[in-house]
């Protein structure tokens, strides 16, 4: 690959494009291949790529350069990523501005692929959808622009290949919206699509297990599932073990002192916020232990303010703990009602704590 | 050798590109680019705050403002402009209009002097009457300041200080025009232009050290209390800022909301100065609503009561309208009693109750006072 000349490197590319080689065409295309060490190669020009994009919509009815469009298209977006960072080394340029150009170009070749309905399922261009969604996913997370993946997720939704794509591809496509689900609160959701993602990762792609992992463990912890020590050791993730043993013991000073020591790393995956979600869990499983302590269904609420005081739980007064614990009621996770006359917690004689993976 | 479409497009981007392209060299093709990009952007030379041109047209078509004419012409049929009040107005972007023509346009320094203006001699003075149409006029001439600062490339301290006093204006009119009649002011375009003028600041925060920084990353996270995206971006800045009073105390604030829990938030909110209650006072009736849900929820006994007085207390509201409060969410209150039940409560939407009822109530004399330091930020 080092030694060829420029002509016999075309004379390989048209030999694929003839044959319709749309892998090997791809190859010679990427600028992952070793060809691009060749010096004598170097007068390709980005305006190549673009000429590509534009002619490959002009394959009537058939698909086998798809693999060259993803070639092409990984190329963008990583072109896109490097030039952000020069940029921005620089001090020029608005954040996000390459990127936003490279999703316009992917946009295209998604529209030029979706809407492929003469071609038989075989020689769909349809079959592209997937691979282009997740570049542009990858995009709008980067630049921060959730909203621009709903119509993405719908178009996806509403096709029947959804579930005939390779495993891969649906690994990474559920991780993201796993991801978007997480953004809105929709816990539930993204349970089901991380989870989904984390168990069809192939075992020999640790580091994406570890990513995948990274989110499914705060939506799992807010549904009541804690992790093992053993699974967060396997994959580095250590920093969830204070966290984890804060929430199950109601340990609240120790949750935020975990909350603080690896605020960093919190907040650059962007779960910061999600974990500070479960305080009120962390609330709740505090307030468990003092019912079990007291053996009655009448608890004092002075009870309960002892016992966020021992948390070293700073200023917080019997309103603040009656609105802490009105919460609770409201959203189930206490069966039962707040008596200010008798400043008590009258609560359920029956399962008054209900199970957290039972509570919406 | 077949032509495909691909080949022929290789061939055909191959001209002009040879030796002439390898001769000039990157950095050198950089700097041609930059110098261009240079010569395309205005630099205004209007030195008043409303160019000639337009002040000689509207004068003659009687289109000044009240606050722009020569006092004692007001009722004449033509009234005289005032040189030293006439303020550029906002106009749309059109095609075929030349918006940048330099004459017309004014450079940063005067940009700023006439927000001042707007501000200390309109905004504040006790002589516009009534405020509305302050709030008109200074709302339109802020928003051709930024229209200048636009079509320039403005940035820098200038720029900064600019809409520090737009966000300033913006965040008090919201307050001091709370539940006006929709003509005489509109919060969802107040809205619009005030999230405009805040993102534009906290951007060109990001380079370089600005004084009043941690003020206006405090009100833009109270202002956007419960966004998700207000929060990170908080979380994500220098810890020198972020530890700075103001930025904690509105995270606090936030915390509270995310927490749910409006016993501690209506407290916290106690904490805060003037401009930052402005910022945040649209929260805080649904704040009290929330404590009313939960309670309704949390309390709901037949047989128990809760003292009205102490509810009052907890909502920061005067009895009689926390007892209105009550009503309209369906919270059954009697001269000294709540009792809440958690089927009685209902969610109507703004109901009776406006959020105007709850404010501070202060009367025109001390609001004319207080906005000239407020908008400025001396307070």
């Amino acid at each position: 690959m080092a030694h060829i000349t420029l002509n016999q490197y075309l004379q390989q590319v048209l030999e694929a494009i003839d044959s319709r080689d749309g892998a090997f065409c791809a190859e010679m295309l990427s600028f992952k291949h070793p060809h691009v060490a060749n010096p004598r190669l170097q007068l390709s020009s980005p305006e190549e790529k673009s000429m590509h994009l534009h002619s490959f919509q002009a394959h009537k009815e058939e698909n086998w350069a798809l693999p060259i469009m993803f070639a092409a298209t990984l190329d963008l977006r990583i072109f896109a990523n490097n030039a952000e960072q020069q940029l921005q080394s620089k001090g020029k340029g608005k954040v996000g501005d390459m990127l936003e150009k490279a999703a316009e170009q992917l946009m295209s070749c998604f529209r030029v692929c979706a809407s492929d309905n003469r071609a038989g399922i075989d020689d769909s261009k349809k079959w592209g959808m997937l691979f282009l969604i997740n570049q542009l996913f990858k995009i709008y997370f980067k630049i921060n622009k959730l909203h621009l993946c709903k119509p993405l997720i719908r178009a996806i939704d509403s096709s029947n290949l959804k579930d005939d794509y390779s495993t891969a591809q649906r690994v990474t496509y559920k991780y993201y919206v796993g991801r978007k689900a997480m953004f809105d609160s929709d816990f539930k959701q993204a349970e089901e699509y991380l989870a989904f993602s984390f168990t069809h990762c192939h075992r020999s792609c640790q580091r994406n297990k570890r990513l995948i992992l990274i989110y499914l463990l705060p939506v799992k912890m807010l549904l009541g599932h804690m992790p093992t020590h053993q699974l967060l050791k396997k994959y580095d993730l250590m920093q969830f073990a204070d966290v984890t043993k804060a929430v199950s013991e109601g340990n609240l000073l120790l949750l935020n002192e975990a909350l603080v020591k690896h605020e960093t790393f919190f907040i650059r995956c962007g779960i910061f916020l999600i974990l500070e979600k479960l305080k009120i869990i962390t609330y709740r499983n505090l307030f468990k232990k003092v019912y079990h302590l007291l053996k009655t269904h009448q608890l004092p609420l002075d009870a309960f303010l002892v016992a966020l005081k021992m948390m070293k739980v700073e200023d917080v007064d019997i309103d603040e703990v009656q609105c802490i614990l009105a919460n609770l009621i409201y959203m189930g996770h206490i069966k039962g009602y707040i008596s200010h006359q008798h400043q008590k917690l009258v609560v359920s004689k029956q399962n008054p704590f209900p199970p957290l993976s039972s509570v919406s | 050798m077949n032509e495909t479409a691909m080949s022929v497009g290789w061939h055909q981007s191959r001209r002009g590109r040879g030796h002439r392209h390898k001769e000039q060299g990157r950095a050198n093709r950089e700097q041609v680019v930059e110098q261009k990009a240079e010569d395309s952007v205005p630099h205004g030379t209007c030195m008043t705050m409303c160019p000639a041109y337009e002040l000689r047209q509207r004068e003659a078509q009687n289109r000044l403002h009240r606050f722009e004419m020569v006092a004692g012409t007001e009722r004449d049929r033509l009234p005289s402009a005032d040189v030293s009040r006439a303020v550029k107005e906002y106009s749309r972007p059109a095609a075929g209009k030349d918006s940048t023509r330099a004459s017309d346009l004014r450079p940063p320094s005067v940009l700023l002097k006439t927000v001042c203006h707007l501000v200390d001699e309109i905004a504040a003075s006790s002589t516009s009457q009534p405020w509305t149409e302050v709030y008109s006029f200074v709302f339109d001439r802020l928003r051709s300041v930024r229209q200048d600062m636009i079509i320039q490339r403005v940035s820098g301290p200038d720029c900064v200080a600019v809409l520090e006093k737009s966000v300033r204006f913006l965040l008090y009119a919201s307050y001091r025009l709370c539940g006006q009649q929709l003509q005489y002011f509109d919060p969802r375009i107040n809205d619009t232009h005030l999230q405009e003028c805040l993102s534009w600041l906290l951007e060109s925060y990001r380079d370089g050290k600005h004084q009043h920084q941690e003020e206006f990353q405090a009100l833009s996270l109270l202002y956007n209390l419960g966004s998700s995206q207000a929060n990170t971006h908080v979380l994500e800045l220098p810890e020198r800022i972020r530890s700075s009073p103001a930025v904690q105390l509105a995270l606090a604030v936030s915390r509270a909301h995310m927490e749910r829990n409006p016993v501690r938030l209506l407290r916290l909110a106690q904490r805060l100065d003037f401009i930052q209650v402005c910022a945040v006072h649209r929260h805080l009736l649904p704040c009290r609503t929330d404590l009313l849900l939960l309670y309704s929820h949390g309390h709901s006994s037949r047989n128990c009561r809760y003292p009205l007085q102490r509810l009052a207390r907890l909502l920061f509201l005067k009895d009689a309208l926390a007892v209105q409060l009550c009503q309209v969410c369906g919270v059954n209150v009697t001269e000294e009693w709540v009792n809440f039940s958690k089927s009685s409560f209902t969610d109507t939407p703004s109901g009776d109750l406006q959020c105007r009822r709850m404010h501070e109530p202060l009367d025109d004399e001390r609001w004319n006072c207080s906005a000239g330091s407020v908008i400025h930020g001396c307070v």
